[in-house]
């Protein structure tokens, strides 16, 4: 039985601050299900990530928070440590030093650390661990070609989010502008224009 | 000793505001983000709920704190003086969780220890568990009545936070497996090894405990004058005794680093330890998983069942059940053998086609999450068993 409620206090203190920390939950897909939660984190400075935003599936099992959260990039990322086919992470702390003090808070920050700092020596993706190790500004520009691709809304995406929160009843300019303030984040965007 | 008064209001620093329900606070759980209930601490010092610490315990190896993931094998008491504080502090979140609780408890019918609630009747002396402060039998309902003066907030005083050894106001506490609180230096003076507890004479297994800062740090903040004057004293005292006392600071930030080791199928083999008892701990020291010898009482009916590791059994331990047993020095042991690592082992490979699972981390394998893994094992294993899986 996965503690329901620790999950919903989970998600308001993770985005009470999500200004500050640069990680937000929310349900994933507009759903119910609290087992089933989309994170997403925003590339940290002075990367190959920087500027971009990553969104990553977490999947809660019913021994939550005893078991660790399953969690996947959905954004594509060059990186060593996760893989560029499918997302999977390699980091510890989501597999046998997960423990039941940490939180989905506590574990998006891990893998924003992650970004920064990449663990090649213990690589998912050994492609890219190689490129890394061996020609490391080819890597540097592919991660952040891969940033630029996959990680910053396209032209067409920001336009159905605009008609999305248009048709739900804000002015055009207001989302517009708030789209654009919060990273083209339409859950952000939303909340921030409730608030 | 003055009795330092402190207001208990949501003003004063130590004390959360109520309408965040537990969460905030000094006294927050780390597993559940909740308040503190029923609270037991770890010999690391760091706290956690009773069935927190329960699910968090691992069913066939070490367990390891959540916080500073220093390694422990033994589920201590509860301590009743954090109890009977935190029902002070915050009586109506206190009792929120108390029904949130027995709810759950009562839907996996485990129960953890009823502990009474002696503010109205008696002057609180050092938690602990002793077994006469047990409710004995109807136990459940009537504590869960919500009268207006089990609800109003009481302040607390330094009559509330006494040292079970030298009865004055703790200062840096360190608390036992069997939930007593000591003064640090009280503790370093009590000889023996293993240590005894001066309150109910049971042996404290395992590390020596560290400080309990969630607990230092909320009486320094309680009790400011008193709690300086207290250090003076133990400074005082120190100095002249010239003892040295190995800094708890320093164990504690050493495990703070800490690693699980990754433990493989293989290494249990190789420690030696088919002679684990999957899921089942000792009720008296809290040993968890047995490993060795298992005695399990024939008489007591409840599922969670009431098993004793070696020592326990040869010491005739006068502790109650930690799920609220009926036990009683009355009812008869017998060997049991039947869910060591190497007997399920065997009986996965004798009955190939079907499933055995070894039950998931928690005391008695997890019982309020994991009822329905009970059956599979009774139809395996001796079908005559009355005993929780």
């Amino acid at each position: 039985m996965m503690d329901v409620s620790r999950v919903q206090k989970e998600l308001v203190e993770c985005n009470r601050d999500k200004a500050i920390s640069g990680v937000c939950i929310s349900l994933a897909d507009g759903g119910t299900d609290l087992s089933h939660l989309r994170g997403t984190i925003f590339g940290p400075v002075d990367t190959p990530y920087e500027g971009g935003i990553f969104a990553i599936d977490i999947r809660l099992t019913s021994g939550y928070p005893f078991e660790p959260p399953k969690m996947q990039f959905i954004t594509k990322v060059w990186h060593p440590n996760i893989s560029s086919q499918n997302g999977a992470i390699c980091l510890d702390i989501l597999k046998d030093q997960w423990s039941p003090a940490l939180t989905l808070k506590t574990a998006l920050l891990s893998l924003q650390a992650l970004l920064s700092a990449p663990a090649p020596d213990d690589p998912q993706d050994a492609v890219v661990a190689k490129q890394y190790l061996d020609e490391y500004p080819t890597f540097v520009s592919t991660a952040r070609y891969w940033t630029e691709a996959f990680a910053k809304g396209s032209s067409v995406s920001i336009e159905e989010k605009v008609q999305k929160l248009v048709d739900m009843g804000f002015p055009e300019d207001l989302v517009r502008s708030t789209l654009k303030s919060v990273n083209n984040d339409e859950n952000l965007a939303l909340e921030k224009l409730c608030s | 000793m003055a009795n330092g008064e402190v207001p208990n209001t949501a003003s004063s620093p130590a004390v959360a505001d109520p309408s965040e329900s537990g969460s905030g606070s000094r006294f927050e759980c780390c597993v559940c983000l909740d308040l503190l209930y029923k609270p037991v601490v770890l010999a690391c010092g760091h706290t956690s709920c009773f069935w927190c610490v329960n699910k968090a315990m691992h069913g066939f190896r070490a367990s390891y704190c959540p916080i500073c993931r220093q390694p422990y094998y033994h589920f201590p008491n509860i301590c009743q003086l954090l109890h009977y504080l935190l029902l002070k502090l915050e009586p109506e979140a206190y009792k929120r969780r108390e029904m949130e609780v027995f709810e759950e408890e009562k839907s996996a019918d485990i129960y953890s220890p009823q502990l009474v609630d002696q503010l109205c009747e008696k002057k609180l002396n050092s938690g602990g568990v002793g077994s006469s402060e047990y409710v004995d039998d109807s136990r459940h309902t009537e504590l869960l009545k919500l009268s207006p003066e089990k609800t109003m907030k009481r302040s607390i005083s330094v009559d509330d936070v006494l040292c079970s050894l030298c009865e004055v106001m703790i200062y840096k506490p360190m608390v036992l497996n069997c939930g007593h609180v000591y003064c640090e230096t009280c503790l370093y003076g009590l000889s023996g090894d293993p240590l005894q507890c001066q309150i109910c004479e049971s042996l404290h297994p395992g590390e020596f405990p560290n400080v309990c800062f969630d607990l230092h740090h909320f009486l320094e903040e309680a009790f400011p004058t008193e709690y300086a004057v207290r250090r003076e004293q133990v400074h005082l005292k120190k100095t002249q005794s010239l003892a040295v006392i190995p800094s708890a600071n320093a164990v504690q930030t050493q495990n703070l680093k800490a690693k699980i080791p990754s433990e493989t199928m293989d290494s249990w083999f190789t420690q030696d330890m088919h002679d684990i008892h999957v899921g089942v701990g000792c009720d008296s020291c809290g040993l968890y998983p047995i490993s060795g010898k298992r005695y399990r009482c024939k008489d007591c009916k409840e599922t969670v069942g009431f098993d004793l590791c070696e020592t326990c059994y040869n010491t005739t331990s006068k502790l109650p059940g930690r799920f609220n047993q009926e036990h009683t020095p009355e009812h008869k042991f017998e060997l049991d053998q039947s869910r060591t690592l190497a007997n399920i082992f065997l009986l996965q490979r004798t009955q190939a086609n079907t499933t055995v699972e070894i039950p998931p981390e928690g005391f008695e394998a997890d019982a309020l999450s994991v009822a329905d893994t009970e059956h599979d094992y009774r139809n395996h294993d001796d079908p005559g068993r009355d005993d929780f899986i």
